[in-house]
């Protein structure tokens, strides 16, 4: 059993934002939701960063500034971190830059439809039929409409309802 | 010498060419190809506003600059390698360039082909068309990221320190999303967004790698990592601190997990940065795996993962490529296919594996590039392109004669290096080796398959009714195309000759001792 410490809570803890956010990159289709599910990966990073070089008890790590003798933190990771972070935030503020402009064009931030939208136009330029999904139904669109479940349980009286 | 140099040279060069730069051919001018492009990246746009013929000269300028002084510290250096400690502080604290004669290699192919490819160029005859005041606009700006991409790149190719390496990683990510939607088309931005969101989690995972790096060693810088691996980095920590590293920094290497992006980001970016994409930057980004994997994880499960990654991507590349129904796409499924044989090929033990995995890397990078280059007008669908042999008789040839040396048809460098592959994949001889051979075997006959295809439309005769033909490919495209063509003829005519020399170079790349004993000369002294 691992030792329910501070350190392991905080590993646990950088290491679970990690993977939610991958798992929000993965299941969310609203691209500011992925931007946001992207940016809390990468504090999960940024935090894992900062804990590698964390001790228990120790002090900031300026000379001079504690006790002498006293532990110090390992100042590396801090001033890699904070690389990381201006990094981060750069690749973040051009995401949203990007989402506006796509936005302005298309007015959906949906990932499927603005896919469904790209792979159409490229299809467009270069002349070729548009790629079809190997789930889409066979047959001439419009497809004819679904019947409604209400529509098939109670027959007779809805089809007027329907029309 | 502190970085405050490029500064001085700068102002020093518009006075007396000679003086300041024979002042400068130390070692340490080696940090110049870096930071002159983007010193020049940033004053572009004031440049711009003072003349545009001179801002449109600066780049080319400093990449022509950057590859002399490359070419110059490699006479100065001769064979052996040397590192350079930035600003003077020494490592493991301070950050070090490691120059041998690998990195000087692909440092200078960055400049000679981020230079054939300048994004600039291709922009000129469609400015005549375009509204010229948001040509005129966009110009400087695709420069100046064209020119941090070069930067970025070098560094790339000559940082020493992982942590460096990564923020250089990161430099050319954002440099190219900037240059993909560049055009400003709306499929563009999609495409780079998608690539955008790939790319930052594939750092993600990367600076995930890092961290446990750290934990483990306490180190980042590459040397030191080297001396302390085999105590710390042995075991499962290892491994998986490997494994994010591998998926993080394979995004750009197009290795197979996390490329998806690749097909939208080469049918909608303009040719010539997808040549740069694919040819250039997806090597460095290998590069730099490889130097990971020959200095700091050196258990035999590393090269195994490395190995299913790229079998995984020459079969999905080349089975994709073979249903692709336009060129650009085909190209890039093709490029996928083409880096899991380069991750294959850096997976077999000892020299011969560097051997052939720099020799399928240059191979690629030739090949690949020039073929973006064809594309660029030929961009359509593979119907398109029937019987456009008439229209571009050379153009429709050199296709040919890449497409002959990508299949492995014997006279030319492809087969040499598919060759040098199976040999190490047979003395290997492990189950996943013999696996990673048929895969290959496979591969290639898939390949050849659909490059025959493409190569066969060129030369149909004419449909009478078809829709007005393609343009022939433009004159400089059709140019780089042939120097490429003719530096992959001399190279197969000289291949012994260079064969041996990229064994030196592959012998040099895999010595670990020579490695840590030049970034700490110190430590040499003492040891003795």
């Amino acid at each position: 059993m691992i030792p329910l410490t501070l350190e392991t809570v905080s590993f646990a803890g950088a290491v679970g934002l990690v993977v939610i956010g991958g798992l929000g990159l993965v299941i969310c289709n609203h691209l500011f939701r992925m931007l946001l599910a992207l940016v809390m990966a990468e504090s999960g990073a940024n935090l894992l960063l900062v804990l590698t070089g964390f001790r228990d008890g120790a002090i900031a790590p300026i000379i001079g500034y504690g006790p002498a003798g006293a532990p110090l933190v390992d100042p590396l990771p801090q001033v890699l971190v904070l690389t990381a972070i201006v990094i981060g935030v750069g690749v973040q503020a051009l995401a949203v830059a990007v989402l506006v402009r796509v936005y302005r064009s298309y007015g959906t931030l949906d990932m499927r439809e603005l896919r469904r939208r790209m792979e159409g136009e490229i299809a467009v330029a270069a002349g070729i039929p548009a790629p079809g999904s190997a789930q889409a139904p066979l047959g001439r669109r419009p497809l004819p409409p679904v019947p409604d479940y209400e529509l098939v349980r109670r027959s007779a009286p809805v089809r007027e309802r329907g029309a | 010498m502190t970085l405050e140099l490029p500064v001085d040279l700068l102002f020093g060069l518009n006075f007396d060419l000679n003086l300041d730069l024979t002042k400068v051919m130390t070692a340490n001018a080696i940090v110049l190809p870096v930071v002159l492009p983007l010193l020049a990246a940033f004053l572009m746009q004031p440049l711009a506003q003072v003349s545009r013929t001179l801002a449109r000269l600066l780049g080319p300028l400093v990449l022509t600059l950057g590859a002399w002084i490359i070419l110059n510290a490699w006479l100065d250096a001769g064979p052996a390698p040397f590192s350079v400690a930035i600003g003077g502080f020494a490592a493991p604290l301070g950050i070090v360039f490691y120059a041998d004669q690998l990195a000087l290699l692909f440092a200078l192919a960055v400049q000679v082909f981020t230079l054939l490819f300048w994004p600039g160029l291709g922009a000129l005859g469609a400015a005549a068309k375009a509204d010229a005041a948001t040509e005129r606009q966009r110009a400087p700006r695709r420069d100046a990221l064209a020119l941090l991409l070069a930067s970025a790149a070098t560094g790339l190719a000559l940082s020493g320190d992982l942590f460096n390496i990564f923020v250089f990683y990161e430099l050319a990510a954002v440099a190219s999303f900037g240059l993909v939607c560049a055009d400003g088309s709306g499929r563009a931005r999609i495409a780079t967004l998608r690539y955008l969101f790939i790319s930052a989690f594939g750092s993600v995972l990367a600076l995930v790698g890092i961290a446990i790096l750290y934990l483990q060693t306490g180190t980042l810088n590459l040397a030191q990592l080297a001396q302390v691996a085999p105590e710390t980095l042995q075991g499962p920590i290892g491994l998986a601190s490997f494994a994010l590293l591998l998926i993080g920094f394979g995004v750009k290497a197009e290795l197979f997990p996390l490329n998806a992006w690749v097909p939208e980001v080469y049918a909608t970016a303009s040719a010539r940065v997808s040549a740069l994409l694919a040819g250039l930057v997806s090597k460095l980004a290998i590069l730099v795996i490889v130097r990971l994997l020959i200095l700091v994880f050196q258990q035999p499960e590393a090269s195994q993962l490395l190995l299913v990654l790229g079998v995984l991507g020459v079969l999905t590349g080349e089975f994709s490529a073979w249903r692709a129904q336009d060129f650009p796409r085909l190209l890039a499924f093709s490029s996928i296919g083409q880096l899991g044989l380069v991750a294959i090929a850096f997976s077999i033990d000892g020299t011969t594996g560097i051997l052939a995995g720099t020799a399928v890397a240059l191979h690629h990078l030739i090949i690949k590039s020039a073929l973006f280059g064809l594309a660029n007008r030929w961009s359509g669908g593979l119907d398109a392109l029937t019987a456009a042999a008439r229209g571009a008789p050379r153009a429709a040839g050199l296709f040919v004669l890449f497409a002959l040396s990508l299949i492995g048809v014997p006279p030319l460098w492809g087969f040499w290096i598919k060759l040098l592959i199976m040999a190490g994949l047979v003395q290997g001889g492990s189950p996943l080796d013999l696996l990673a051979l048929g895969a290959i075997l496979l591969a290639t006959a898939v390949e050849a398959h659909y490059l025959f295809r493409v190569a066969l439309r060129l030369y149909q005769p004419p449909v009478p009714d078809q829709a007005p033909r393609l343009a022939p490919p433009a004159r400089w495209d059709v140019g780089v195309a042939y120097l490429l063509g003719a530096c992959l003829m001399v190279i197969s005519v000289a291949i012994t000759p260079t064969t041996e020399a990229l064994r030196v170079l592959a012998q040099q790349t895999g010595d670990v001792t020579l490695y840590v004993d030049t970034v700490f000369p110190n430590h040499l002294a003492h040891k003795e």
